[in-house]
This record gives C-alpha cells, sequence and structure tokens, in this order.
C-alpha cells in the first residue's frame, strides 16, 4: 500500500493568507482549529439507510414470536447479544457496537423523518437548522484543509432535499455530493461506473481546455473581477471568492486522489463489495484518511431491491431486507476492520440509523410498514464503548420497555463521541443563537468511552 | 401512497408553457410615479434626520440589469440592453419598469418567487412536487391577468374543498390551473394551513406558539389554535406514506382542540377581534372577509413589506415573515411601510402599481457601489441570484433562450433537461438573497460543468459562433457585445484594453487563430465566471 500518511496537505502560502483574511468568521475558525491541533483529528461517518430500516430484522430480533417473522437471530463475540442472521461478519465486532434498541420518535414520513433524524429538529418551523454532517463537520473542520469538512456519497435527498443542506450555516458548510442517487438512476450500477460516480463533478476542466488556459482564464477572471470587488466590499463578495479560491484548490489539490479508488487493492476492494454503497465505505475511510471530519455513505439499493427507497419494505420485507444486509454486512465489517487496521477506529465514530423503523407487525403483503414508535440505532468505533445494548422493547416489539431515547440524545451522544459540546452555539442569521443540539437532549451516558 | 403519486406522474407528458398574454400599457403610472415621489420624500427626511448620505444614483447598466432580474427574473438580452442604453428620454427608466411589468416574464418570474413562499413544501418533498402544476399555472394566471392581491388571498382561502378537488389533483384535468394543491401541501391539517397563511398572508410567525406559550414571541398557544380553528371543519385521509387527500368539509365549524390536550379554543383572529359570523358564511370565507379588508392591520403591510424586500433585499420591517411579536423584529421605517400599505390597499390591491411605485423610487435606482453599512436603503446591496435567475441569465447571456423551458414534471424525469439539472446541482435556493454564499458544488459547476462549458465553447455556442464569424466586427465591437450579453453593460476603458491584450498575446502562438478564438471564448467564460455576474447589484 503506497499511501502516505499525512494529514491534510497545506494551501500554498498565498491562497491560504488570502482565505484567512477573507473575513471574520473565517479567522475565528483558524483560531479555533489552531487550538485544538495537538490532539488526533476526530472524524465521524455516517450510514444512513434510507427508507426506514426494519429493526426487528437487523439489530432487535424477535425469532419464534409472531411479529419476529422466519428471521433467526445469531450469536456476536459479546456474550448476551443476537443480532439477526444476517450479520455474520459484522457479529465479529460487537465489542466495538452500542446497539440502541430503544429509539422512540414521532414522525413516520419519510421527509419529516429524515430532517427529524438528520437534524435533531422538529421539521415545519421558520429556522433552517444544518444536518448533523454540516454542523459536525463545520466543528471539526480545519482552516487549512483542501478538502471540505463534509462529503455525502450516493444520498438520495430528494424526499426533503432540506434534511440534507447545510440550513443556517450557508453552503461553505453544504456536503460535497459525488453519486447523486435519485429514482430514475440505477441504483446498482457496473463497477466501471461506480468508479466515476464517486468522483467530485465537474472538477477537471472540460475536454478541450488544457491546464494551461484553465490557469490563465482564471488568472484573467479575477483581474477582471478586481474592479467590481473593490467598489462592492463586504461579505457577499467574499464568500463568492472563497467558494471559487476553494473550488480552485480542490482541482489542483493531491488530496482529491482520495477519489480515485484504483489506488486500493483488489482483494480490499472485493471485501467491501462490489457495488456503490460498499465502495461507498472504502471512500469514507480514504476521506477520514486524509482528514475529513464527516462523512455519510447511504445505502438505498442493492441488487434486486427497488433504488432509491430501498429499506422502505412495505412488501416482501424479509427478501428486501437480507438482499440488503448481504451488501450491509461486507462493507460496514470491512470498514471497521480496515479503520482499526489503521489505527483510525478510535478517532471514528460511526453511527447507523435511517429515518425510523418498521412496524413489529408483519402485513398482507409480507412486509412492514412505517414505525416510529420502537425502533434501533447503532453507535461504533471512537469514543463509544461497545458490546452493549441499551434499552429493550417487549417481546411483541411494540413498545419500549426500558430506557427510551429521542433523536437529540442520539445526536448529542454523537457529538461528545466525536469530542464536542452539544451545547456549542452557532449564529442562526437569525437573531438567536442555535446550539447544535437541543438543549432538552440527555446524552447516553453509558455508551461514552 | 408516494410510488403512486411518482408513477402517476410519471406517465404525464411534458406541459407546455403557459404564456399568457398580457395587455399592453401604454406607458408609466401617474399614481405610481406620484407614490415613487413620496417614498423618496420619506426617505430623505429619515437620511436628513439620522445624518446618512445615501449613495450615488445607479447608471443606466446598474439599473437595468437590476430591474430585470427583478422584474423578469433573468438579464436582459444584448438586443434588450442596447436599446434602453441608447434610450435618451428623461423617462426611460419608468417606461422600462412598465413594459416589464406587461410582459409574460414578469408573471412567470412572480410565479417561482410566490410558490416557493406560499407551497415550499413542493421544494423540500418530493411527494408535492406534483401539486405545483396546477399551482403554479394557476399563479401565473393571476400575474398575468393582474388579478388584485386581495383576490388571489381570498381564492386560496375559500377554494371549494370537495370530491372535486380531489379529481383535479388526480384527475385529467391535473394542468387546470387551481390552488387546490396549496391544501395537499399543507395536508389539510388546520394548524398548517395556520401557520402557512399567517406568514404569507400576516407577515407573523405564530406557529412557534403552536405547542406552548412561546417566551421570545408575544403569541399565546390559544391565539395560535384561535386561527387554526377557521380551518378546523376540514379533515384528510392519510393512505399511508404520509400523503394526505381532503375528504370532506363541515364548512361552519368555528372551535378546535388543541391535540393532546382537554382544550377547546374558538375561532379567533390574531389581533384579538372577534369573528361577526355571518348567515351561510363558512368559517373559511369569515377568514377572508376579515383577512383581505382594506382595514386589516397585516394584510396590505405585509404584501407591501415582502414588495419591498423583493426589491432591496431587507424589508421595511424585518423578518418579513414576524412582522409583529417577535423577539428580533426590526422595523426601519414604520410610517412609510403604513404609507404604501394604504395606497395598495387603495389601488385595489394591485401588485403591480406598487412594483412601479417602489421600483421608480430614487432609492431603488440608488448604486451598489460603496463599503461598509447602508442604513435605511441608503445603497442597493449585493443580491445573490436564485438558481433560477441563474439559469435564466445564463440562457440569455450565451443566447439560448430556447433552454427556458419549464417542465413542471422534469423532477419525475431525473431532471433531464438542461434547466432542471443545473438546478438539482446548483440548488434552489431560499434563504435571504442578501445572506447569499457560494458553495465549492456550484463553484464548479459554474467553472467547469456542461451548460456553461457548451455555452462559451467557440465552436458549440451560438451566440459566440455568430461573433466570432462576424467579419466587420472589430475586436473592440465583439469585446463589448461580449460585456453587453454577459454584465448588461459597456466595457470602461481599462476593461477594454485588457481584454485586447488578453485576446492580442494569442498573435504570437503557433496556431494564431485557434488561439485567438479560444481566447475570445475565455473572455466570455470569465465574464460568466465573474463576481459581477453572480449578483444582483
Amino acid at each position: 500500500m503506497s499511501f502516505e500518511p499525512s494529514r491534510r496537505a497545506f494551501l500554498r502560502t498565498g491562497a491560504a493568507s488570502a482565505a484567512v483574511t477573507m473575513s471574520g468568521w473565517f479567522g475565528n475558525l483558524a483560531r479555533a482549529a489552531t487550538q485544538g491541533s495537538a490532539k488526533p483529528p476526530r472524524a465521524c461517518i455516517l450510514l444512513w439507510m434510507n427508507g426506514g430500516p426494519s429493526q426487528m430484522d437487523t439489530f432487535d430480533p424477535k425469532p419464534g414470536t409472531d411479529n419476529g417473522g422466519p428471521i433467526k437471530g445469531i450469536d456476536t463475540r459479546t456474550p448476551g447479544i443476537r443480532i439477526a442472521e444476517h450479520f455474520p461478519k459484522l457479529a465479529h465486532f460487537s465489542d466495538r457496537l452500542a446497539i440502541i434498541r430503544s429509539m422512540s420518535t414521532k414522525e413516520a414520513d419519510h421527509s419529516r423523518g429524515a430532517y427529524l433524524l438528520r437534524t435533531g429538529r422538529v421539521p415545519g418551523g421558520p429556522v433552517r437548522y444544518p444536518g448533523v454532517g454540516s454542523f459536525v463537520g463545520k466543528e471539526l473542520d480545519q482552516p487549512d484543509a483542501e478538502l471540505p469538512c463534509v462529503v455525502s456519497v450516493a444520498p438520495f435527498r430528494l424526499l426533503n432535499p432540506d434534511a440534507y443542506g447545510p440550513g443556517f450555516l450557508g453552503p461553505r458548510f453544504a456536503p460535497l455530493v459525488v453519486a447523486e442517487n435519485n429514482i430514475y438512476a440505477n441504483g446498482n450500477p457496473n463497477a466501471q461506473d461506480i468508479d466515476k460516480m464517486l468522483k467530485v463533478q465537474d472538477l477537471d476542466l472540460p475536454a478541450g481546455v488544457s491546464a494551461n488556459r484553465g490557469v490563465e482564464r482564471a488568472a484573467f477572471r479575477d483581474e477582471a473581477d478586481s474592479e467590481f470587488l473593490a467598489d462592492h466590499p463586504g461579505r457577499a463578495g467574499d464568500s463568492h471568492r472563497t467558494a471559487y479560491r476553494r473550488a480552485e484548490v480542490l482541482m489542483r489539490s493531491k488530496a482529491v486522489k482520495a477519489f480515485d479508488l484504483n489506488e486500493e487493492t483488489d482483494a480490499l476492494r472485493d471485501k467491501y463489495g462490489r457495488n456503490l454503497f460498499g465502495q461507498g465505505c472504502l471512500l469514507a475511510r480514504r476521506l477520514v484518511e486524509r482528514g475529513v471530519p464527516f462523512v455519510e455513505v447511504t445505502l438505498s439499493s442493492a441488487p434486486g431491491v427497488f433504488g432509491g427507497i430501498g429499506w422502505d419494505t412495505h412488501g416482501e420485507n424479509f427478501e428486501q431486507v437480507k438482499k440488503l444486509c448481504a451488501v450491509l454486512d461486507p462493507a460496514w465489517s470491512t470498514l471497521m476492520d480496515d479503520l482499526s487496521a489503521r489505527g483510525l477506529l478510535d478517532t471514528t465514530t460511526i453511527i447507523w440509523m435511517g429515518e425510523f423503523g418498521r412496524t413489529p407487525r408483519i402485513n398482507q403483503s409480507k412486509g412492514r410498514d412505517h414505525w416510529a414508535n420502537s425502533w434501533s440505532t447503532v453507535l461504533a468505533g471512537g469514543g463509544i464503548k461497545g458490546g452493549q445494548v441499551v434499552g429493550a422493547t417487549t417481546a411483541d416489539g411494540m413498545q419500549v420497555k426500558d430506557r427510551p431515547v429521542a433523536v437529540p440524545d442520539l445526536l448529542a451522544t454523537l457529538v461528545k463521541a466525536v469530542g464536542l459540546d452539544p451545547m456549542k452555539q452557532n449564529d442562526s442569521l437569525i437573531g438567536r443563537p442555535i446550539r447544535l443540539v437541543e438543549p432538552t437532549a440527555a446524552p447516553i451516558k453509558e455508551v461514552l468511552a | 401512497m408516494l410510488r403512486m403519486a411518482l408513477a402517476w406522474a410519471a406517465v404525464l407528458v411534458w406541459m407546455p408553457r403557459m404564456e399568457a398574454a398580457a395587455p399592453a400599457r401604454s406607458g408609466p403610472n401617474p399614481d405610481a410615479v406620484a407614490l415613487a415621489a413620496r417614498i423618496d420624500k420619506a426617505l430623505d427626511a429619515a437620511w436628513k434626520a439620522r445624518k446618512i448620505t445615501p449613495a450615488e444614483p445607479a447608471t443606466d447598466g446598474e439599473f437595468l440589469r437590476r430591474v430585470y432580474l427583478d422584474l423578469a427574473g433573468r438579464i436582459p438580452t444584448v438586443a434588450e440592453a442596447r436599446t434602453f442604453l441608447a434610450d435618451t428620454r428623461p423617462d426611460r427608466r419608468q417606461r422600462l419598469i412598465a413594459d416589464l411589468l406587461s410582459r409574460a416574464s414578469y408573471a412567470r418570474h412572480m410565479t417561482t418567487v410566490w410558490r416557493r413562499l406560499l407551497m415550499p413544501e413542493a421544494d423540500s418533498n418530493i411527494q408535492f412536487a406534483f401539486l405545483t402544476v396546477g399551482f403554479d399555472s394557476w399563479l401565473r394566471k393571476q400575474f398575468a391577468e393582474n388579478i388584485g392581491y386581495d383576490k388571489m388571498a381570498r381564492e386560496i382561502l375559500t377554494v371549494a374543498i370537495d370530491q372535486r378537488a380531489q379529481q383535479q389533483i388526480f384527475g385529467n384535468d391535473i394542468t387546470k390551473p387551481t390552488p387546490i394543491g396549496y391544501y395537499f401541501a399543507k395536508e389539510v391539517k388546520p394548524e398548517n394551513l395556520a401557520a402557512g397563511s399567517a406568514r404569507v398572508f400576516l407577515g407573523l410567525r405564530l406557529e412557534c406558539a403552536q405547542c406552548h406559550d412561546h417566551p421570545f414571541a408575544s403569541w399565546t398557544r390559544d391565539q395560535f389554535w384561535g386561527l387554526a380553528a377557521f380551518y378546523a371543519g376540514l379533515s384528510g385521509r392519510d393512505n399511508g406514506g404520509g400523503f394526505v387527500t381532503p375528504e370532506r368539509e363541515v364548512g361552519d365549524r368555528r372551535e378546535i382542540s388543541i391535540p393532546g390536550t382537554e382544550r377547546v379554543v374558538q375561532a379567533s383572529f390574531p389581533d384579538g377581534g372577534e369573528p361577526v359570523w355571518k348567515f351561510k358564511a363558512g368559517s373559511r370565507q369569515t377568514l377572508a372577509d376579515w383577512m383581505t379588508d382594506k382595514k386589516n392591520p397585516y394584510f396590505a403591510r405585509a404584501a407591501v413589506n415582502r414588495v419591498w424586500a423583493h426589491l432591496f433585499g431587507i424589508g421595511l420591517v424585518e423578518p418579513v415573515d414576524e412582522m409583529a411579536g417577535g423577539q428580533d423584529t426590526k422595523v426601519y421605517h414604520a410610517e412609510l411601510l403604513d404609507e404604501l400599505a394604504k395606497a395598495f390597499a387603495d389601488h385595489n390591491f394591485d401588485l403591480r402599481f406598487i412594483f412601479e411605485a417602489i421600483a421608480g423610487s430614487k432609492a431603488y435606482q440608488l448604486t451598489s457601489r460603496g463599503a461598509g453599512p447602508a442604513p435605511l436603503y441608503s445603497r442597493q446591496l449585493l443580491r445573490g441570484l436564485t438558481g433560477e435567475q441563474l439559469f435564466d441569465s445564463l440562457a440569455v447571456a450565451t443566447g439560448q433562450p430556447n433552454v427556458l423551458g419549464d417542465d413542471p414534471f422534469a423532477i419525475y424525469f431525473g431532471n433531464q433537461d438542461a434547466r432542471g439539472q443545473f438546478l438539482t446541482k446548483y440548488g434552489r435556493q431560499s434563504g435571504k438573497p442578501s445572506d447569499h454564499e457560494t458553495s465549492i458544488i456550484q463553484a464548479l459547476l459554474l467553472m467547469n460543468g456542461e451548460f456553461v462549458d457548451g455555452a462559451t465553447h467557440p465552436s458549440k455556442s451560438e451566440l459566440l459562433g455568430a461573433l466570432l464569424e462576424a467579419p466587420f466586427l472589430a475586436e473592440k465591437s465583439r469585446i463589448e457585445a461580449i460585456y453587453l450579453a454577459t454584465l448588461s453593460r459597456m466595457p470602461t476603458e481599462r476593461e477594454l484594453e485588457k481584454a485586447d491584450s488578453f485576446i492580442g498575446r494569442a498573435a504570437a502562438a503557433t496556431d494564431a487563430q485557434q488561439t485567438r478564438t479560444e481566447a475570445i471564448a475565455d473572455v466570455f467564460w470569465a465574464l460568466i465566471n465573474s463576481t459581477e455576474f453572480a449578483f444582483n447589484h
């Protein structure tokens, strides 16, 4: 493996100093990052299960009951913890997993649920809240970074774009999106297409424009722009120029090689799984390695599963979940293994979740419908005390029996696990400062390492 | 249900653009000109009292670009720019404003703007996107025919909710203009309808009080539910997956129980007024009577304030949807707002009239050049373009008006048309334009993306091709044409020189002709990627 274990490369001095003098907010960031630079950088990987995964068939199996269906449980490395039979590989990493079986929320609609889980806020109010990727990415961002602080792999944003956005934090903290998914995209592309999809779009100069010409025309633009900017000083123009500057740094960046998965061995790529999610998880590791603080990878399709909201298993739930898990199990377990081998698992927190769970009762189409009352999420890796289950549901799965967990509690736990204060405030542009997570949040103390 | 709605929409065909012709107007409206003068008098007095020196007047080029972006949603074409810049009549600006307000592009742009206000759900939830088909064509009709704002609001507030409503949404007449989609987008919930109508029509943000009396705002929970009670007769059915269809309406229901409580609240107006129930008038009619009354303390002010914010980037009261009772509410010029609201109501809530008056003021026509704060509209601000404004301006600048298609179903076909693809990547912004920020993805899209590349490619771009092939054009005229096409103004002497020398360097190259062609294309590319192009200024 020829990877050079560098952190983020530094910008060329000129660009860096120009960026820092841009405006106050940039300067503040720079100071904050310098103060924290002694510690190893923390990161978070969100494995987003689009459509709402079935808890009964993943992390809260109830074999032998009416609601349990045909799914069997298997033992894990941790005595007493059993998960669905679909996870033979992940079972070996149970010592790093904290399984939360007592999620209890109130939004059972895709759009509203996604907004709630991804921002930690109830949808519908006047404030546009940032997604967890943006607000965590912003806090962990480093001003010398060539790569953006949040990257989103294969998101399916159509149902609620706001749930994926930077909200009031602004486009500066918008995720860099690769392999955007939509209902007409092929959810199961071939290997070649996957490599192409996982690259940053519009990063290369258009065909026929040489590198030299690219530099010259950009220089001419800057010169042509200078009069206008001198006449109109202020944040708006600065932000525009900063974005162009950062885009151009990215175009020239070596760090952007992270998106070139061909640098990896075939054996490792096979182990992750030659599908969009598997290769997306490999990309996540490569980005974290290069200091990107937040990466999310969406699993929304698998061979034979509707592309888009694959976990929305209203019909043929058991077959669909099996197919999705056949993608999820190798990808997730290899990610844990790979991060661990590189010494990154202790500083990288993984969170597995969807917008809600699914009905314990099985419907007439052998499916399960939307269910927010009692369902599961998983935290793993850095900052998390693994080998435990939090909370429990009743035997029929219909109620949380013990230790209900609300969304702000879950996100506050994640935020603390990556070393941040959930009560940190951001300016919201509407005058009121707003905390990272709702002040009512109580982090799940027992899972914090 | 979600998949059904998607599949349903997918079988529908592309709807042709609705370009209803508006009656041509002969020229400026004298009443609007008079009101513009009163705006300037009020601001002059305020500036004097606070010792504020206003900025210089905008040049014709600055004004031209601004007024096109604000009233037509795009920059002017080269021909339109040349015509205006050659006009020497003293009232040329007033004439242009009146002309723009009578064009189809005004109705098109206003439809985008007001739909985003009235039905933001359609942008954020794909299940609601197809509702825009009937709603947008209804809105466009209102603006094209210049229907009074009170009548528009009344139709939204009182449209019949019955079995036919459902047929209209799912039936063959889906393209028929109707505001009915509004109720589907609000999920037929009284609380959503109350919050939505309060925010847009009254400029009030009551929903914070939905769950409890809010510590920051003066609205109480009872006031919120008192407004919601006017919609209490509506009921809908969730067909699964969160898509609610209206079922029937008990037209005269006047009370509502607050969910999760024992408390029942009677219908009441937010200003504390008691409704006067007329014989046989439904609750929603009673609400509409109060809301659109000339004496309503909020209705005209909220509308006028939004128009002001549309033209200045900042309202006379901010935030525009929290004009009273908010912790952070700032009132910049209460008397001017009152005067404008009164004039608006006296002119039968004529939106074109109020646009014409405000855009005709000297304040609107100040330059955006200058540093530091610009209190009390003493200088125009840089305002970011919406994705739609940017794409439409790119299309105009690069001579491709044919891509200005407006396919309401584009989203279902994976946004395959150029505009849809561009908007999907660029994002449909809904934040305050004066707080605009640019993202890396947006910058990459504009620098290297397919649309801009094609539009600035010497052999693919029609405008550039025509420019390059015109043998009679001197280099100087070519550069002027590029400036007019992109920045809607003539280049300065210095700019002309710079561009000329940039292109002139090509003469030394081995393939001089090819290099020169590329250099001209690069000048074009550079201006499209300039900060000046990216902003309304």
